[in-house]
């Protein structure tokens, strides 16, 4: 079998990153990507925080086709035909160094992809990786028996060490194989490195970009050129289920998705898809005016990982690494939802170890394990083990029916004047908020809260 | 011997989204043309077929700026080493200034023997630049070739015209385009995808080949290049095999256009 | 005086450039000029002369013989040259395109070839064609003293002979024999199929798994009394004859209902189909490109719908 340092399977965020550093380390890489070029599958709401990143390969976010720098955000609430939105402008999320970026991938992935080419590293679209080789000639020792819920302590792998690839009729070698293969996780699960993600652990994302004039856009969000909004819609958009809508503005088009939990979709009786959903809130009157006169451009659906900290695999083992979504690393807080940077960290950190591994001669378990204490010492495990409880939290129904329908019906007593007399204030709108909000239930929910 | 294949690197038309009825060609990834990828197999056979040879992709990028990624492709294919003439003055151009970098390009690397080229580029497909750069270099040409084969100092060709199939002969050096029917070109190997990497590639701007910006100037004006008007109802027919069936030819009868 | 030189070796695609050549003459105030090359370029020269043609230069100059393009060139060449010719029209044929690119080089002629339509503008002729693989429709003008179009045969009407021939010139050519041989020639066979003419067309691609699934695709076509065509693809495997493609490099049809089964819809096809009256689709990919252009699509395995719909058929 011919053999190459490193092979890295997918050619998202994690994939592209790890291999722009090893690039740079001078090490021989090979990105094997299933899609039509780089950022082609790739599915992401938009805003990607360059905050926690921006250290990690400075020279490569000056020329990033970013999209807009995001200096609006906000959350509406949707509930019985009614959007309550509450928005904040800051000068601290803009400014010279804004905190996020909206982007697109398809650009974003090119631009990483052409980098590492210029770094050296072979980036190969088109080529979908079969199955992960390891030691003994099997090609996968079938899943079960994998690390599981058993965190990141780093131990040998399941199975034995992965050796290399099989692409077609193609073997090839390594001396690292990163893992990158994003959220399914399915060549990782069949080799036993993981356990299959299981629907409660994800939710479905469907996502439109839809075209629009920058002017317009400029316009409709109330935004100076090169600025962008980001916007998060919750409640009855999810008809009760766990998840939300966003919206976030590119330069001349508008990335306008849904999320919802897989395991509370599918168990419908209705058979509703996500699309449905976002159809519903496209034609909604609150909506509707937003996304006029623009086109859709693009559509693509994905999964989204939301199992937290608890459901990160084993990080890595003899000759191999696992990085980004394929590791589980993304956090869906709901008002933050965050991958591409935990993708773009994860990738990176796995650089540094496997140069360092491989200068040292050990790709073993033992020899690769900077890369593991690298990602607990980074932002990405220490914001994961924060948010270690917001995965059950999500559970908890009334944050999508309730309160939604609690906050809209008082911004619309506070607003109304009906025939007749006008009650009081603390009878309607200030009445509801007390029944709506001082209960036992929200009680708990307000405890629960305070532990994110 | 040397072969040259000249090799067209391209949008992926697929890709090519219609805005209004203009074209939007910003951001598309490119790759090889289609046809040319078939005479680079053409090359790899004759090699494989006992023909001792240095195969060289050629291409004469048209303003794309990842053509010496794109090129890698020919290189993984078929091709033992690439020559790129790149020049801004090249962005809008026309068959004519290409056929004339082509020709230069190859007088100026090493000649060649046999050059190969695809019927049709997959974009333009005029079929022109072929032709052209065989009376440049004064070469006997024969097109739209289904089977090449090479023996002593001749080049033998099955082509494939509207009405017959033709046999015929050439002297080397000579041109040959070939038509899509020729082979299945194959998938490059990873390893040979690798190693393309490493194949030495050669840039030329148009000085070096001793030609001025002004040979790129295109001899055609394009008045305007739109897609056509399409309005079509997009009606997708819901159902079971039999349910959808019966559902189109009902439509299709109601539209007048069956059962008369 | 300036000329429009026409030539193919086609004589029913010479006649249909010289009528409408005449017409562009007179527009332009320009001469119209033919070539007639080979042995059979006498009774070629009559036939031009009466479709417009007021000079038919004529050769049968020995190294003329099998009209090789090296040599067609070459003697077109120096038949311009004594026209005065201004424009040279040619068919698109495949032989015509060959020799497009040999003529222009020596002509020092900008050349578009595939026209489909031309038309005078501003004092000029402008061509269209189509652009980006078909994608879109590019309107063309030459700006060299000479200017060479090759249009695709059919784009122009015939109009009845005229009485009165024109003039026959015999130009003193200097031509060396081609350095490309003929070995052989054999015509294609199969009864030809005119598919810019049909009104029903059914349309077959790669969804058809193996060449005799396409027993399925003729039972259909028959049970519509549609004419069945093809994708380039399926010619390629020559599971179907080429004058049976559709597209770019094969028919442009004009049906009032095309219907394409198991075919993705490329865009070198569907340049082919986009003037059809109803386009309607079967294919199992709900995101292929056809279901873009069609106006009645079915989402399903053609193994299945095929048979549906000759069942349906049957009761009408
Ligand atoms: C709807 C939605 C909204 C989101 N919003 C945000 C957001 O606003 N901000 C944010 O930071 N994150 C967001 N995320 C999460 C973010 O998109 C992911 O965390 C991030 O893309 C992970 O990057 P990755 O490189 O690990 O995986 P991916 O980007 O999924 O890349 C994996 C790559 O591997 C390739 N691949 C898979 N299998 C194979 C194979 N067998 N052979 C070859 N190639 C293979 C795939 O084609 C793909 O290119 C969102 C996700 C979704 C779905
Ligand atoms: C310069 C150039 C010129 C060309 N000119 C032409 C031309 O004139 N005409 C032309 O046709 N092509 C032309 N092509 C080729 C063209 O680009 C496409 O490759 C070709 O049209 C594709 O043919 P297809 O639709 O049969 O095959 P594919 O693209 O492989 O599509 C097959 C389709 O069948 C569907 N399918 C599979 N199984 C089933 C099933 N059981 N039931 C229903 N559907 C099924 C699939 O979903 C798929 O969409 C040209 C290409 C080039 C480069
Ligand atoms: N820019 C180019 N560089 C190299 N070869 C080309 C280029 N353009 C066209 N060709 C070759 O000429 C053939 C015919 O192209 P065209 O005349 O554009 O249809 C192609 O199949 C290629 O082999």
């Amino acid at each position: 079998m011919e053999k190459v340092d490193v092979i890295v399977v997918g050619g998202g965020l994690a994939g592209l990153s790890a291999a722009y550093g090893l690039a740079q380390a001078g090490l021989e890489v090979m990105v094997l990507e299933r899609g039509d070029y780089p950022g082609a599958k790739n599915v992401t709401g938009g805003r990607l925080y360059t905050s926690v990143v921006r250290d990690l390969y400075p020279e490569l976010w000056e020329g990033a086709p970013f999209e807009r720098a995001v200096t609006r955000e906000a959350i509406s609430m949707l509930a019985d035909g009614r959007m309550a939105t509450f928005e904040i402008a800051a000068e601290e999320f803009g400014g010279r160094r804004p905190q996020s970026f909206t982007v697109v991938r398809a650009k974003l992935d090119q631009y990483l992809a052409e980098r590492t080419g210029e770094a050296g590293g072979m980036v190969i679209p088109k080529m979908k990786v079969d199955a992960l080789l390891t030691e003994g000639g099997s090609e996968a020792s079938g899943a079960g028996g994998g690390p599981g819920a058993s965190g990141a302590d780093g131990g040998p792998g399941a199975s034995g060490r992965v050796i290399g690839i099989r692409a077609g009729e193609d073997e090839i070698g390594a001396d690292v194989v990163v893992v990158a293969e994003g959220v399914l996780g399915l060549l990782s699960s069949e080799a036993g490195l993981r356990e299959r993600p299981a629907a409660a652990d994800t939710a479905l994302g469907y996502k439109e970009v839809i075209e629009l004039p920058a002017s317009v856009i400029e316009d409709r969000w109330h935004l100076n050129p090169g600025e962008g909004a980001a916007q998060l819609f919750m409640g009855s958009v999810t008809k009760g289920m766990m998840g939300g809508a966003f919206l976030y503005t590119n330069r001349e088009s508008i990335s306008l998705g849904i999320v919802v939990g897989m395991e509370q979709l599918r168990s419908r009786p209705d058979e509703l898809e996500s699309w449905q959903l976002l159809d519903e809130l496209k034609t909604s009157p609150a909506v509707a005016p937003l996304i006029k006169g623009g086109e859709v451009i693009e559509y693509s659906a994905h999964a989204v990982a939301e199992g937290g900290i608890a459901k990160v695999p084993r990080l890595l083992g003899d000759g191999y690494v696992m990085v980004g979504d394929a590791a589980g690393l993304s956090l869906n807080a709901l008002i933050t939802v965050r991958g591409m940077d935990f993708a773009i960290a994860s990738g990176y950190h796995a650089a540094q170890a496997i140069a360092a591994a491989k200068a040292a001669g050990d790709t073993s378990a033992a020899g690769l394990a900077g890369y593991e204490r690298a990602l607990r010492e980074s932002f990405v495990l220490k914001d994961l083990q924060t948010a270690a409880k917001v995965p059950a939290l999500l559970e908890n129904q009334r944050l999508f029916t309730h309160y939604p329908e609690a906050v809209t019906k008082l911004m619309a007593d506070i607003f109304t004047i009906g025939p007749g007399p006008t009650e009081k204030l603390s009878k309607t709108g200030f009445g509801g908020v007390r029944r709506s909000f001082l209960n036992l239930a929200t009680a708990k929910d307000a405890l629960s809260f305070r532990k994110i | 011997m040397r072969i040259v294949v000249c090799v067209k690197t391209n949008y992926d038309l697929q890709m090519v989204r219609v805005k209004g009825r203009e074209p939007v060609l910003e951001a598309l990834p490119y790759k090889v043309g289609d046809l040319e990828k078939n005479a680079l197999e053409a090359a790899l056979q004759l090699r494989e077929g006992g023909l001792e040879c240095t195969i060289v992709a050629l291409t004469v990028a048209e303003a794309n700026a990842k053509v010496k990624e794109t090129m890698k492709e020919a290189l993984a294919l078929a091709a033992d080493e690439a020559v790129v003439v790149n020049d801004p003055a090249l962005a809008a151009t026309d068959q004519a200034a290409l056929a004339a970098a082509i020709a230069k390009a190859i007088e100026h690397t090493g000649g060649a023997d046999l050059v190969l080229f695809g019927e049709g580029s997959t974009d333009n497909y005029s079929g022109l630049v072929g032709s052209r750069v065989a009376e440049l270099l004064g070469l006997p040409q024969i097109g739209y070739a289904r089977s090449i084969a090479v023996a002593d100092g001749a080049v033998t060709v099955e082509r494939s015209m509207d009405d017959m199939i033709e046999t015929l002969q050439a002297p080397l050096p000579a041109a040959v385009t070939v038509v899509s029917e020729i082979n299945e070109p194959r998938v490059a190997t990873l390893m040979n995808i690798m190693k393309a990497g490493k194949k030495p590639l050669t840039e030329l701007s148009l000085a070096d080949l001793g030609l001025d910006a002004g040979a790129a100037a295109p001899q055609k004006a394009v008045l305007s290049n739109l897609a056509e008007e399409q309005d079509r109802k997009h009606i997708i027919i819901e159902g079971d095999a039999a349910t959808a069936a019966a559902g189109l030819v009902d439509a299709l009868v109601k539209e007048g256009v069956l059962g008369r | 005086m300036a000329d429009i030189l026409v030539y193919s070796d086609k004589p029913q695609v010479a006649r249909e450039l010289a009528f409408k050549g005449r017409e562009f003459a007179a527009e332009l105030g320009l001469g119209l000029s033919a070539a007639a090359l080979g042995p059979e370029s006498a009774a070629a020269a009559a036939d031009l002369g009466g479709h417009g043609a007021d000079r038919v230069f004529v050769s049968d100059d020995a190294a003329l013989e099998g009209l090789p393009t090296d040599v067609v060139a070459e003697a077109l060449a120096q038949i311009a040259q004594e026209a005065g010719a201004e424009y040279v029209l040619l068919g698109s044929t495949r032989r015509g395109k060959e020799l497009a690119g040999r003529l222009a080089q020596k002509l020092g002629a900008g050349a578009v070839t595939d026209v489909n339509a031309m038309a005078v503008k501003d004092g000029a002729l402008v061509g269209w064609r189509y652009a980006l693989g078909g994608a879109t429709v590019a309107e063309e003008r030459i700006d060299t003293p000479v200017k060479l179009f090759a249009v695709m045969p059919k784009t122009f009407e015939v109009g009845a002979p005229q009485a009165g021939a024109g003039e026959v010139v015999t130009p003193a050519l200097s031509l060396s024999p081609s350095r490309v041989t003929v070995g052989g020639r054999t015509p294609r066979e199969g009864e030809s199929v005119d598919l810019a003419a049909a009104p029903l067309i059914l349309g077959v691609g790669r969804g058809f798994a193996k060449r005799e699934d396409l027993d399925l695709g003729r039972e259909l076509a028959a049970a519509l009394g549609a004419e069945l065509a093809c994708t380039k693809s399926l010619a390629d495997f020559e599971w179907l004859p080429e004058d049976r493609i559709v597209g770019l490099s094969g028919a442009k049809t004009k049906p009032d209902l095309y219907l394409s089964v198991g075919v993705s819809g490329q865009v070198q096809h569907t340049v082919g189909i986009s003037q059809a009256k109803i386009i309607a689709a079967v294919n199992t990919d709900k995101e292929a490109p056809i279901f873009q252009l069609a106006d009645y699509g079915i989402v399903g395995d053609l193994y299945q719908v095929v048979p549906a719909l000759m069942e349906k058929l049957k009761s009408l």
